[in-house]
């Protein structure tokens, strides 16, 4: 059981009464790949801004984020930034807003390394240049010298990882690396990210509502809704057998090749309804509205039960139903 | 210093965002801005003494003498009474002008908005040459072809006002005008003229709104610096620049008749500007979320 | 009936680009060039390509927002940049647009009833509006309880359902929806998808999908266009082009799908 790098207790996320993230337990593990699925409104995006102490003003946070023998929540501003970059790291999903627009790429790289590390100008430029060759970018003598508004979408993102990874973190959090990208690179940025991260043995946190991409790039996954953690476990458990009824309707109706009649004879199930306001989120169990199975025992909270993987619902699908990606 | 800058809209769209109705800023502008709007008003029904009375007597009372509150000047008039009167000048001044500075402002700025690149360069150039027309030398040279006073005063400071309102207006307009439903407008073959009425004007207001109240907090201070130099509001209308520059021939003696038409100037200008920053916080467009 | 409702025939389009030399002369960059594309009535054809392919300029010229360099676009064999004012409302009016994201194909300073009603108006749309505005909410599966508010208020599914909503108003006979689900969550997608659908079995509706997902144009369409470079490359029945792709651009496209087999399978990245 190697050692936790992340380790989530009961966090909390509100802004006066409203509350964003409630009690979310996460941990991540030396070198493990951890998914946290969910659509906009479940809390997941706030959670890595949370971790990575970059929530806005008026955010609050409860629980503990513990990392590297502190607890994040709990340091000053100064402290923490001596941290991200180095023992933690995060990737965005706009590599647009949050490369420097107006700095060099290459000295947004060796900018990390040298706040970071004791390398001299010319050892954080042999790095900055191995980064570029690593992320497969072209000419990297020419890259280095380059503004971010230059750069194609994909060779921004990939310069985002290279900064990102500079420093052999032990952590490194992506919130929706794809996404903003055309999905014909999308493969090429997650493949780098992939052998990148492996490479360096670093963990992975990875944030998106795009299942595949969980499935493709994580050995453990987290299913939010409603700020909070509905489901939990392997990848191939909770992917191949679902047992909360949120994470099998998000399986199902993810128009696919795996479920798609190619002469579009059959119908997507779809989850009725849509995500509650914040404001407005149901007391109990927060997907009691829209799901077919929902009783008066639901408006008690669930808690996380199970073994192989965890669900947090008074009638979670039997564990033999195959139901689930196929 | 960490490379990355942390992207701006975190709230995801999912969530209606409640805006804020109220914050201190806009609770404090608006009661100073109020009370200085309510003296303005009751002056024109009632002020202690007429200002312009001139009482040789009676000069240079101080602060809390009888029937005079706030004392009188070198010629013998109310202090207090010319106090409620400049307020009142102020605001016509100063809003008269930044009401037509926001006028002629927007209908530039909307025009300048079209698609035809020339027009929109020859009305951005006219602006650029007016604002680089010291407002200064401008009123000296009304003040002398037309005489100063309340009109010339607000002529000088809207030709300063309307072409910082056009580029203000333009810049938001462009953006509103790169949205889709303006798209989808124009594809039901909306004519520009509605497009830029009903659609784009109604989501530009709440800028207007605040340029308006920073631009009249402008003007205030920009017509007090006119009239104390002789070339904006003269006598017998009364102005707190006016006043400012009386005051300096006392300045020794009776140095309290400086400090009240400054303290009345820092206090209007002041409310307003904490009035345009609630205002602007309250009225501030929804951050965008990532995904809905 | 063998006449497509709209088609773009022998299409082409040019943009200057912005000038590299004092004088000399501006670039033009060639973003289609003869692009056969059509659309029956009835049918639901799917557009798609990735960025810089020149779908969005297609995109442009089919609902008659551009008018291109070269070749026509046509509404019923009729080339929409020759009709009279008449005509061309009635262009305007049977061929209707849902667009990318929900919230900003709405005015946030309208309420949603006002909104719906901005087709009829500016279209001269003889019909009852309140009326017309009961069928198609009905259609789309919303409330009357929609109408007083304001789009702040509703989730981006909501919104575009609302948008399609507006579409529907002034009795379309085809909408081009382009990549209405990007912005949406996974499981609104399947309920707006799924909406699409049924208007085109239900209405006889003619839909132009246009997106960069070939699941979501597979699950929708019976035919696909594939564009690249300006030009369309393959088109065929979506499972032809799943299961044996000619054009690379289309086998790139194929490429790019990831799915949760594919990942668990530990196949997804190689």
């Amino acid at each position: 059981m190697s050692e936790l790098v992340l380790d989530v207790r009961d966090l909390v996320v509100r802004r006066d009464d409203l509350v964003a993230v409630r009690g979310v337990n996460l941990q991540v593990r030396a070198g493990q790949r951890v998914g946290v699925v969910g659509e906009s409104g479940a809390g997941k995006s706030l959670t890595a801004l949370a971790v990575m102490g970059l929530l806005q003003p008026g955010w609050r946070t409860e629980g503990q984020v513990l990392h590297d023998g502190v607890d994040l929540t709990k340091i000053s501003d100064k402290a923490f930034s001596g941290r991200r970059g180095r023992t933690l790291s995060m990737v965005f999903q706009d590599p647009l807003s949050a490369l420097n627009p107006t700095q060099r790429v290459g000295a947004q790289i060796t900018g990390v390394l040298r706040r970071h590390t004791k390398v001299s100008r010319e050892q954080a430029r042999k790095a900055a240049l191995d980064l570029l060759v690593q992320m497969r970018l072209p000419r990297p003598e020419q890259m280095l010298r380059a503004y971010p508004h230059e750069l194609s979408g994909g060779q921004r993102q990939r310069i985002m990882i290279a900064i990102a990874l500079a420093c052999y973190p032990q952590l490194i959090i992506a919130d929706e690396p794809t996404t903003a990208l055309d999905v014909t690179v999308q493969k090429q940025v997650l493949r780098l990210l992939d052998g990148a991260v492996k490479e360096r043995g670093s963990a992975l946190l990875m944030i998106t509502h795009d299942l595949p991409v969980i499935a493709a790039m994580c050995d453990h996954v987290l299913v939010m809704y409603g700020g909070r953690v509905v489901e939990e476990g392997p990848v191939g458990t909770v992917f191949r057998t679902p047992r909360h009824p949120y994470t099998k309707g998000l399986l199902e109706s993810q128009p696919t090749l795996d479920n798609v009649e190619l002469d579009g004879t059959n119908r997507l199930p779809s989850i009725p309804g849509s995500v509650p306001p914040l404001h407005a989120m149901p007391s109990g169990c927060a997907f009691r509205t829209r799901c077919g199975r929902a009783d008066e025992q639901c408006a008690t909270v669930p808690t996380l039960e199970g073994d192989g993987s965890r669900a947090a619902c008074w009638h979670p699908e039997p564990v033999a139903s195959t139901a689930g990606a196929r | 210093m960490s490379a990355v800058i942390v992207p701006g809209a975190i709230p995801t769209a999912a969530t209606p965002r409640r805006r804020r109705r109220w914050n201190a800023s806009l609770i404090v502008g608006l009661v100073m801005t109020g009370a200085f709007l309510v003296v303005a008003v009751l002056s024109l029904v009632w002020t202690p003494a007429d200002p312009n009375q001139v009482a040789p007597r009676d000069r240079l009372l101080p602060f809390g003498s009888a029937g005079h509150l706030l004392g009188t000047d070198a010629l013998g008039r109310d202090v207090a009474s010319a106090l409620m009167v400049g307020a009142r000048t102020s605001i016509i001044v100063a809003a008269g002008a930044a009401l037509l500075g926001l006028v002629l402002g927007t209908i530039t700025g909307l025009i300048a908005t079209s698609a035809r690149p020339y027009v929109n360069e020859t009305v951005m150039r006219g602006a650029d040459i007016l604002l680089s027309i010291p407002g200064v030398v401008f009123a000296l040279v009304l003040a002398a072809t037309i005489g100063a006073g309340v009109g010339s005063t607000i002529f000088a400071l809207s030709v300063f006002f309307t072409p910082s309102f056009t580029r203000v207006v333009r810049a938001a307009a462009l953006r509103v005008l790169e949205e889709d439903f303006v798209t989808a407008a124009q594809l039901y073959g909306r004519k520009r003229l509605f497009i830029l009425a009903r659609h784009v004007v109604p989501n530009i207001f709440s800028v207007m709104i605040v340029q308006f109240t920073l631009y009249f907090a402008v003007g205030i201070l920009t017509e007090a610096g006119l009239s104390y130099l002789g070339v904006g509001v003269t006598r017998p209308d009364v102005s707190w620049g006016i006043l400012l520059k009386e005051a300096q021939e006392t300045v020794g003696v009776a140095s309290p008749l400086a400090i009240w038409p400054g303290l009345a100037i820092v206090f209007a200008v002041l409310g307003l500007n904490i009035l345009g920053d609630g205002l602007r916080d309250v009225l501030d467009p929804r951050l965008r979320g990532r995904k809905s | 009936m063998s006449t497509p409702i709209i088609e773009a025939r022998g299409v082409g389009q040019t943009y200057k680009l912005a000038r590299t030399k004092l004088f000399g002369r501006r670039e033009r960059l060639a973003a289609l060039s003869d692009v056969d594309f059509h659309a029956m009535p009835g049918e639901a054809v799917g557009l798609v390509g990735e960025s810089g392919s020149g779908k969005s300029t297609l995109t442009r010229i089919l609902v008659g927002q551009e008018r291109p360099a070269a070749g026509v676009m046509a509404h019923n064999g009729r080339d929409v940049w020759r009709l009279d004012r008449a005509a061309h409302r009635e262009f305007r009016r049977s061929v209707q647009v849902v667009l990318q994201n929900p919230r900003s194909s709405l005015d946030p300073r309208m309420r949603i009833g006002s909104s719906l009603v901005q087709p009829l108006r500016a279209l001269r749309v003889e019909t009852d509006p309140d009326a017309r505005i009961r069928e198609v909410l009905e259609q789309v599966g919303l409330g009357p309880d929609v109408l007083t508010k304001y789009p702040h208020e509703f989730s981006g599914g909501q919104l575009q359902r609302i948008a399609i909503a507006r579409a529907l108003m002034p009795h379309p006979k085809v909408v081009i929806a382009d990549e209405p689900v990007s912005a949406l969550d996974v499981s609104i997608q399947a309920q707006v998808l799924n909406l699409l659908k049924d208007l085109v079995a239900e209405l006889g509706l003619t839909l132009v999908l246009i997106a960069h997902d070939l699941s979501v144009v597979a699950y929708t369409t019976s035919r696909v266009a594939v564009m690249s470079g300006g030009r369309i490359v393959e088109t065929g029945r979506p499972a032809e082009l799943f299961r044996n792709p000619t054009a690379p651009a289309t086998q790139a496209l194929v490429d790019s799908v990831l799915t949760v087999e594919d990942g668990l399978a530990g196949k997804a990245l190689t």
